[in-house]
């Protein structure tokens, strides 16, 4: 049965997806859904390849280790497949494990155009209508939680902004006519009213 | 962080619509983009690219913004501003897909 492919480029990356169409669900010929094979090329670098379940994990590790360096946190991702970490501003240093104990592990350092072209052929994969795999997308991984406060973060601001700042000048007025209420002359004052 | 005397604060619509403008300008221009961020990384054999875009960028800051902001003195403190100009051309360099727009704003949002 011939398989079919499709190709997503990038400037110097091209991401490869070879696989049949799922006939038991009525799909088109040229569709993907049972994904055999998968080639990552980048110029001047070894090619990378692995199965499906490879596939996920390296996508996922991509989209968190990218997401981590532009969040000014410390930009590490470290898994059983694949570990990430910045050598520097400018080199990412990726280390691909692979699951036979008598093969190295592949190093490779990329600079930020080709992790950008990477990232980019990902994206290409994760909205393309013609493949069918679980999709990962960086919004997605965000948890609901976060989402909601992302969505909602300016008017949520405005909206509890104004009355923060009436409690907070309520509580800074309050505390001040403490400070010259004296309860000693209020007695005094009261004796003088009502004498004894 | 401009040069201006009116101090208006942006809505919530005119934040998307920019972000909107900024995906579909980095889209457009993702080959430059490219092309500064390799200059960069190859520093010794290919500065020219980087070193234009980092003149021109402070040439426009020196120009339309407020100088007198610290904001705007960290952009053009020479040994720190280079982290926050890379940072910030990778930043639009991965919001080119149709989801940019998206992630773009996610990214604002947690800057």
């Amino acid at each position: 049965m011939i398989q079919n492919k499709l190709s997503f480029h990038q400037s110097s990356v091209s991401l490869e997806i070879i696989g049949l169409p799922d006939y038991s669900n009525n799909e088109n010929k040229d569709q993907i859904s049972i994904i055999s094979q998968w080639k990552l090329t980048i110029i001047d670098k070894p090619l990378i390849e692995g199965k499906i379940e490879h596939l996920g994990p390296i996508m996922d590790a991509f989209y968190i280790y990218s997401n981590l360096l532009i969040k000014n946190e410390i930009p590490i991702y470290e898994s059983k497949l694949i570990d990430i970490k910045a050598d520097n501003l400018h080199i990412h240093n990726i280390v691909l494990k692979s699951s036979k104990s008598n093969v190295k592990p592949l190093i490779l350092k990329i600079g930020n155009s080709l992790l950008s072209d990477t990232i980019n052929c990902f994206d290409q994969l994760n909205e393309s209508s013609k493949v069918r795999i679980k999709k990962i997308g960086f919004y997605k991984n965000i948890p609901k939680k976060v989402r909601f406060g992302l969505n909602n973060k300016v008017k949520f601001f405005n909206f509890i902004m104004p009355p923060f700042i009436a409690i907070c000048s309520l509580i800074l007025f309050s505390s001040t006519f403490i400070y010259f209420y004296n309860p000693v002359d209020d007695n005094k004052k009261n004796e003088l009213l009502i004498p004894k | 962080m401009r040069k201006s005397y009116v101090n208006n604060n942006i809505k919530l619509d005119e934040f998307d619509a920019l972000i909107k403008i900024t995906v579909e300008m980095s889209r457009y221009l993702y080959p430059y983009i490219r092309e500064i961020l390799q200059s960069k990384e190859d520093f010794e054999k290919n500065s020219v690219i980087w070193n234009d875009f980092k003149k021109r960028l402070i040439e426009l800051i020196k120009e339309r913004f407020n100088l007198d902001s610290m904001r705007v003195k960290k952009l053009l403190n020479q040994t720190e501003n280079d982290e926050i100009i890379i940072k910030s051309l990778l930043t639009l360099s991965l919001c080119i897909s149709n989801q940019g727009y998206q992630k773009l704003k996610n990214f604002l949002f947690d800057f």
